[in-house]
This record gives structure tokens, C-alpha cells and sequence, in this order.
């Protein structure tokens, strides 16, 4: 059961995605979209048009957040996290990936490489993800797009990664970042290139399937909880 | 004069890719070859490359698919069939175009390459 929580784009994608061997997806926005258009996240919830004879994935709503500073990341994780199933926020500058690796209401860091000499994760936020079960995502279009003479240092940041995930046990996501069709792979596909990075078949196979699961059942659970350590068990037989 | 043929156990043992790609402009035969060719230069290297043994059986057009749809099998060594299919999702452009490769199926023969994979009624 392969998952992709990170594909801009419409149900065309989706279907996509669920004819390459996607059981479900997260279509995700930007921040700035919601600005333009409140609703579009009740949109993306509207799946009925997606053809009725393919068997329908999951879609889960996502937001990607992108913030100058840790105050409104803070502020906008807050503002999206009861209306979306996903939260990612996009990392690169440090103090930004230190904020989401400490807010347990973020689902996903993505790329905390971009744009950066280094992997943008050392051992302490590499502890602090693996505290508040941020996952950290590894990112196959930033590899993909970048010039073939560049890929080394993204392969080695993925390696990186990969050494800090197995002392750590942080969850770490593979996605593939697409806005069309022609950025769409095969799961299996990209089970194959992870290797080339340094992780092993099942090490790939549970950062497609393991980890989306994980995030999905966090959050039917996240709004039971009144406290950190304390929830609310909804018990239906009671009245 | 032709080399007599190598006997069964020294030959190299073959498995058959069956792959599908999608791009903006129509692709032909020759143009597989060298995306295949290059992207596996790219990411394995000359020497890994080498390792392979990379030959692209044959190329079909399938328009029933989608425009400019092809579907096509690569030989490869038995040993290096997940280095071949890391190969086939990073060939992302062609000739500035968009582009876009996915495994089907691996087979060990032609014959059960194409009865699995590839639905005969696509074939030109």
C-alpha cells in the first residue's frame, strides 16, 4: 500500500497516481493560495470527479506552509491544522526547520536541504523530529530537477539523511513533489532509486506506506487531545 | 566466420523490463536509446552502466494510450534489474521537453513480456 503526500495539482493527477499503483494521495496547496481562495480546501475534499469505474484513492487535504520566520510558521500551523490532514512546511533556513521539528502539530518537513551547502538537519533536530514524529521528507523532484552534474550533492544530502534516520528512527517520507503528469513515478520505481541513496527496499517500501499511515492515524486521533499526554476517548455506547 | 554460440551456463542470464512513457513531443526508436543510455550514464556511471548490459529490445507507438504514449522493452543483466529500474524514473526531459518514464512489469522472456505487459491490441 503505496502513499504520496506531496502532488500539487487536480484529480487528473490523482488518477494518475492511482493507475501507477497509489492507494492514496495528498493533494496539497500553498499557504499563499488561501489568501487568494478560502475555500480551496473544501474543493480539494470534493472528489466526485474522478471517473466512477476506477476505484477511488484517498485523497487527504494538505497545506504547505511556507514562513519567514518560526513566529508565523507558528501562526499559520495554527490557522490550517483543524482544516487539513496534512501540514507541510517548507524548510531550508534553519531556524525554520528547528520549528517545525519541535511543533508536533507538523506533519512533514520538506527538503530542510533547500538551497543549502548542508542537509539542514543535525543530531538535535534530527532528536526533536523523532520526539514529535515530524517526518522529514525526502524529496525526489529536488533530485530530479536539479542539473545531472548536481545530483551528487543531493544524493549525499539523502545519504546523510538516511544515516541520521537509522540512529534516530525519525520518520523519514518519500514524495514526489509532481505538478503534471510527466512528474508522476512508479512506487516500485521509486523503491529502486532509493537505493541508490543508501536505504534498503523495506527502509523505502515503509517510508511510502508506514509513515503516511502513521500520519493518518495521528491525525484521527489529534483532535481528541486535550493536552500533551491526555485525549478524549469518544466511547459511542455511553449516552 | 562467425563465433560459435556460448554454452547455456556461460552466458549471461537476461531479464526483459517492460516499460511505458509519456512526453510532449513524439518519441522514436533511437531517441529511447539515448535517453535510456545517457540517464544510466548519469546516475551509474560508465563503469555500472557497463555492468548491465543494457539493449533496447523494441520500441511500440501506442496512441490508444494517450498522445504520444510509448511502450517498449529493455534487456538487462539478471543481477542489475533494480539498477535498471532506478534508471527509469529519473529521465525527466528531452530535447527541453517534459518526459516521463514507468516500470510496468520485469519478465524473463520476450514472449511473456508482452503477453503480461503490453496488451497486443496497442501494437502498430
Amino acid at each position: 500500500m503505496f502513499f504520496d503526500f506531496h502532488i500539487h495539482g487536480d484529480h487528473e493527477l490523482v488518477i494518475e497516481a492511482e493507475k501507477l499503483g497509489y492507494h492514496g494521495v495528498a493533494l496539497v496547496h500553498y499557504s499563499e493560495e488561501f489568501e487568494k481562495q478560502p475555500n480551496l480546501l473544501n474543493s480539494t475534499a470534493d472528489n466526485k470527479k474522478i471517473d466512477k469505474n476506477t476505484s477511488r484513492p484517498l485523497i487527504q487535504k494538505g497545506v504547505e506552509i511556507k514562513a519567514k520566520n518560526p513566529e508565523a510558521l507558528k501562526r499559520k500551523v495554527q490557522k490550517f491544522r483543524k482544516n487539513s490532514d496534512v501540514i507541510l512546511v517548507q524548510g531550508g533556513s534553519l531556524k525554520i526547520n528547528r520549528a517545525a521539528t519541535e511543533d508536533p502539530r507538523v506533519d512533514i518537513l520538506c527538503c530542510p536541504y533547500r538551497r543549502r551547502e548542508d542537509t539542514g538537519i543535525n543530531h538535535v533536530l534530527a532528536a526533536k523530529a523523532a520526539k514529535n514524529r515530524v517526518a522529514i521528507e525526502i524529496n525526489l523532484k529536488y533530485l530530479l530537477i536539479n542539473r545531472p552534474k548536481q545530483r551528487h550533492r543531493v544524493l549525499s544530502h539523502f545519504r546523510q539523511i538516511v544515516k541520521m534516520y537509522r540512529k534516530f528512527k525519525f520518520p523519514v517520507i518519500i514524495t514526489s513533489d509532481a505538478n503534471s503528469i510527466y512528474d508522476l513515478r512508479s512506487p516500485r520505481d521509486l523503491v529502486a532509486l532509493a537505493t541508490c541513496f543508501g536505504m534498503t527496499s523495506e527502509e523505502a517500501t515503509e517510508a511510502m506506506s508506514a509513515v503516511p499511515l502513521e500520519i493518518m492515524e495521528r491525525n484521527k486521533l489529534r483532535n481528541g487531545i486535550i493536552v500533551s499526554g491526555a485525549s478524549l476517548i469518544k466511547n459511542e455506547n455511553m449516552k | 566466420m562467425k563465433l560459435k554460440i556460448l554454452p547455456t551456463n556461460l552466458r549471461e542470464k537476461k531479464r526483459y523490463l517492460v516499460f511505458q512513457g509519456i512526453s510532449e513531443i513524439p518519441l522514436e526508436r533511437e531517441d529511447v536509446i539515448s535517453l535510456i543510455l545517457g540517464a544510466a550514464s548519469e546516475l551509474h556511471g560508465s563503469c555500472g552502466t557497463s555492468r548491465m548490459g543494457l539493449w533496447v529490445v523494441k520500441v511500440w507507438n501506442c496512441p490508444d494510450l494517450g498522445i504520444n504514449t510509448i511502450q517498449g522493452i529493455i534487456r538487462c543483466n539478471r543481477d542489475e534489474v533494480d539498477a535498471l529500474r532506478a534508471v527509469i524514473p529519473t529521465i525527466t526531459k528531452f530535447r527541453g521537453m517534459k518526459v516521463g518514464f514507468h516500470t510496468l512489469g520485469i519478465s524473463g522472456t520476450i514472449k511473456s513480456a508482452i503477453t503480461k505487459f503490453i496488451k497486443l491490441k496497442h501494437l502498430d
